[in-house]
């Protein structure tokens, strides 16, 4: 079956057996292999992408089921000259070890302070408590994910 | 002419405008105008990165920045024209004789392109310590994540499709799952005459005399479970031959150089003609220390003519992976009235899973570091590692050292408790210093043992704390 | 705690390839595989710091056994030991072919100089100074000398005795305390760790962010360790092979982390250091479990400390109390 999305800007199409995840459709069919397979069932969140702004685990959506969606990916977080203020501060606080867990761990903060601009601790372990992280223990990635609020805030520099 | 050429250039116009009227799909859907993928080139690297000198800076990862941009390329991430999948097919069994394998059937489905067993590997059997563990079992399986069979496919879906159509036959043999049973002379034997596969010895001073003298005896036993690495990468591999014989073969191997000696060694092919390449692997922790997939992947890669990917689903990740020793653990200990430990004796056995793997590396540590980092003059231990027809155990962060780490550390509070001392003053009237002896008789230098419980008291604020 | 580096006994070498090149940059080559602790990262300062470079100067390539030299692996926290050590001798090597290219430029023999700062000076006069990337030129296409050098090394241990295990099975160790602080629900057994503090010797940190990283994701491994993780078997069979199943700790099982690093140079590893990757998962669960004792009086002595277990083991101890009281 057909399937268009929207994703990270532009609109591209696959055609795909009906019980394709998104999540192999973007890897395998879309060349996005930013995102990960760490499990395939939703238990590790590395497939985390965002959909019409929601963030899901893409490995227990349906391809079909996005047909006609915006979706965002870890390769659309940057723009051509900047990092995203998440992505400098994960870099600057060494937050990411393996970085496996790591385009997940993004856009679910992402998604995470595009809702909530000033989230407290506990609301930022909450967000990214779907995302299973073996290497780093979590401590530098809530560290990083709270400095990338205030630089949104405009409270701090990049 | 330039009539003649007019005449062509309209004709020419005219099939294209033909063509394109004929066929409008072969029209591209949308016409790219953004990019998916975007990234900056040239922003500068963290400043902690510039400065000399080099050592003691807060320097960020070159590869953290492309973790955090998505493109770090995992094995997964890559794929080559023609490229197959494999997928392994595991032991219905815990301990049974493969009596006969038939993969025809597998063999007949369209898309299937090579399928492989035991029989045809080379040289089957491989292991950090020694050589007990097969590439893919035969003709005895000795734990449900054996291997026994695998096919490379188009697909993944078709690969796995291929591997119900594999027929295997099982004699079932008795297993034992319980180590303490499988230390017993008459349980069922996994490998060989005994399944006690390596021991340990560490014997210093005289232990029995000591406890005998000692005051205080506090006996316990501790045990721990088995646990996963869990890296969040799944193992993965792939392999291309050339046309000259040469295989590269990428793998998330730990270890390439010795990776590349094994993989010469099961597929009986000189080191020169293979290429192992390491990639930045999602993950370790010991699961990933020697080889498991390369071989099979590279032979069926061999048998296809096409590059061949593997890669474990997570239940295969536990399942046919290494995982922890569980650790049963008999402490004995003698102490003074003032909680100076006199006297230790220690008994370990490892469930050994059902194959070696790093367990050499595991009791050897083990039981170094068992009697914990105290002076103690009377030490023995003894360590046992036993096969169990249960999931291979093998390196996993520390080998040995958290299992008895909280043996040693449990008795001591305890101790402290009973005899009303202080937990850091117990640890520290007997922990290490500079040129203290180990339970080895090495004489240790750069010892800071005591300076961590002191520091790390301070922060915590023990003292305020105890009171 | 004490953790050893490197093999028991056995023979555990690694090599090293470094190359300067004429701007003053380098390459390292390096056989050992980045599995995500950061070792590229601290093995590309140590050579930097050698050659007197920065990090970013230079550039690690690692893991092709058709490039990079041998090495025995990222296993038993050696690599920042073992290879670092390798790397050193390898980027001295380097760095003697600058000394004697340089030494005639600034009148001096090559055991007066020193590698610092991008520049090769002389030692006590810095102020006499060529940078790095004109001597490099200067040695290959005038003296003929490409600055490279590889080496490798390997601890120096002795083996133990079969019947006593006497000997001297590692050339250092590292050492570390943790201290933890729980809260333990004495109706459910659930235990909430509140705060662990961790004190590790790593001997010189060559890049603390990257140390710290490490002792806070081993914590993390010990806390799964200790409450949570567990494979259960039935018959030989896994019944949790999945991560709904096989609990392991999520960014809320986390506490607060104090980590701080012992003062300690090690006179035998590159720069003073030693290791980390290992020994921050080793003192976790006994922590919390000397932690559980302390807060509700039961003594944990199977892991993992799940709820089930530590409400079985205060209904025991609630259960003897009673007896004792009555009888």
């Amino acid at each position: 079956m057909l399937v268009k999305i929207k994703v990270n800007g532009e609109l591209r199409s696959a055609d795909v057996p009906p019980e394709t995840t998104l999540l192999k459709m973007l890897r395998e069919s879309l060349d996005l292999t930013g995102t990960k397979l760490g499990c395939d069932v939703g238990d590790c969140g590395t497939c985390t992408v965002i959909v019409d702004g929601v963030s899901v685990n893409s490995c227990l959506m349906l391809a079909g089921r996005a047909n006609g969606s915006e979706i965002t990916t870890i390769e659309g977080l940057a723009d051509s000259n900047t990092l995203h203020p998440l992505q400098e501060k994960f870099e600057e606080h060494g937050a990411l070890q393996c970085g496996f867990c790591g385009p997940g761990m993004l856009m679910s903060a992402k998604d995470l302070l595009d809702k909530n601009p000033d989230p407290s601790i506990h609301e930022v372990r909450d967000a990214l408590s779907g995302n299973l992280c073996r290497c780093t223990g979590y401590t530098k990635i809530i560290e990083a994910v709270i400095d990338a609020g205030r630089v949104m805030r405009k409270e701090i520099s990049a | 002419m330039a009539t003649r050429n007019k005449d062509i250039q309209t004709d020419t116009d005219q099939v294209i405008k033909t063509e394109k009227a004929k066929s409008p799909s072969s029209q591209p859907l949308s016409v790219p105008t953004d990019n998916p993928v975007v990234y900056p080139l040239d922003l500068p690297q963290g400043e902690a990165r510039l400065r000399t000198p080099a050592v003691g800076q807060r320097a960020s990862r070159p590869d953290g920045r492309l973790h955090g941009l998505g493109q770090t390329q995992y094995i997964d991430d890559i794929t080559f024209p023609h490229m197959l999948h494999a997928k392994i097919l595991h032991s219905d069994h815990a301990h049974a004789r493969i009596v006969s394998i038939d993969t025809s059937e597998a063999e007949k489905m369209p898309g299937v392109l090579a399928t492989l067993t035991g029989a045809e590997v080379p040289e089957n059997s491989f292991g950090p310590t020694f050589q007990d563990q097969p590439i893919l079992a035969y003709p005895i399986v000795r734990h449900r994540g054996d291997g026994v069979a695998a096919v490379a496919a188009v697909t993944e879906q078709l690969a796995m499709e291929a591997l119900e159509k594999i027929k295997v036959e099982y004699e079932p043999l008795t297993p034992v799952f319980d180590p303490l049973e499988a230390i017993e002379d008459d349980s069922p034997k996994i490998h060989g005459e005994s399944n006690i596969y390596t021991s340990k010895i560490i014997k210093k001073g005289d232990v029995e005399k000591a406890l005998k003298d000692s005051p205080h005896v506090f006996h316990r036993q501790y045990t721990t479970q088995m646990v996963e690495h869990v890296p969040l990468e799944p193992q993965a591999t792939i392999a291309s031959w050339d046309g000259n014989g040469r295989v590269t073969i990428w793998s998330s191997l730990g270890r390439i150089t010795l990776g590349r000696e094994d993989i010469s060694r099961t597929l009986a092919i000189p080191q020169s003609r293979i290429r192992l390449i390491g990639t930045i692997v999602g993950g370790n922790f010991g699961g990933k220390n020697e080889i498991r997939n390369e071989p099979i992947v590279a032979l069926l890669s061999k048998k296809s003519r096409r590059p061949v990917k593997c890669v474990f689903t997570r239940d295969e990740e536990f399942t046919s992976s290494t995982i922890r020793h569980p650790f049963i653990m008999d402490y004995t200990t003698g102490v003074n009235d003032e909680g100076l430990i006199l006297a230790r004796k220690i008994r370990l056995v490892l469930d050994g899973g059902a194959y070696c793997s790093w367990t050499g590396t595991t009791i050897g540590k083990g039981s170094i570091l068992a009697p914990g980092p105290y002076n103690i003059e009377n030490v023995f231990v003894e360590a046992y590692a036993v096969y169990t027809n249960k999931t291979t155990t093998g390196a996993m962060r520390g080998f040995g050292a958290p299992q008895v780490c909280f043996a040693y550390e449990s008795q001591m509070d305890e101790i402290a408790n009973k005899l009303g001392i202080d937990p850091l003053e117990i640890r520290l009237k007997n922990g290490f210093s500079e040129n203290s002896l180990s339970p080895t008789s090495q004489t240790l230098q750069s010892v800071a043992l005591k300076e961590s419980l002191n520091q790390a008291s301070d922060r915590f604020g023990w003292k305020e704390w105890k009171a | 705690m004490w953790y050893p580096i490197g093999f028991t006994v056995l023979a555990n070498p690694s090599a090293a390839t470094v190359k300067v090149n004429t701007d003053g940059t380098a390459t390292l080559l390096t056989g050992t595989v980045e599995t995500g602790q950061g070792a590229l990262t601290v093995l590309g300062q140590i050579a930097a710091e050698t050659l007197g470079l920065s990090t970013d100067d230079v550039h690690v390539v690692s893991g092709d056994t058709d490039v990079t030299p041998m090495d025995t692996g990222a296993i038993a926290s050696r690599t920042t030991y073992v290879t670092g050590n390798a790397i050193v001798k390898a980027a001295e090597k380097a760095r003697e072919i600058l000394f004697e290219a340089a030494a005639p430029l600034l009148n001096v023999k090559p055991n007066q100089l020193e590698a610092r700062d991008k520049r090769i000076q002389v030692l006590g006069f810095p102020s006499s100074s060529i940078p790095i990337s004109d001597v490099v030129q200067h040695s290959e296409s005038v003296v003929g000398n490409p600055a490279i050098g590889s080496a490798s090394y390997n601890p120096p241990t002795l083996a133990m005795d079969p019947e006593t295990g006497q000997g001297k099975p590692f050339n250092t160790y590292v050492y570390a305390t943790q201290i933890a602080d729980v809260e333990v629900d004495d109706e459910t057994g659930e235990v909430e760790i509140l705060k662990i503090v961790a004190v590790h010797d790593c001997g010189t940190p060559i890049n603390p962010m990257l140390v710290e990283g490490q002792i806070q994701g081993g914590i993390s491994m010990g806390v799964g360790f200790a409450l949570q993780e567990e494979i259960l078997f039935e018959e030989g069979r896994q019944i949790n092979p999945n991560l709904t199943n096989y609990i392991m700790p999520t960014s809320l099982d986390m506490p607060e982390l104090e980590v701080g690093l012992v003062d300690n140079y090690d006179p035998t590893g590159p720069f003073g250091a030693k290791g980390a990757g290992e020994p921050t998962a080793v003192p976790t669960a006994a922590a919390i479990m000397n932690a559980i004792y302390d807060a509700v009086g039961v003594r944990i002595t199977s892991l993992p400390a799940t709820a089930e277990r530590v409400m079985m083991a205060i209904l025991e101890k609630q259960d003897s109390e009673k007896t004792a009281a009555t009888g």
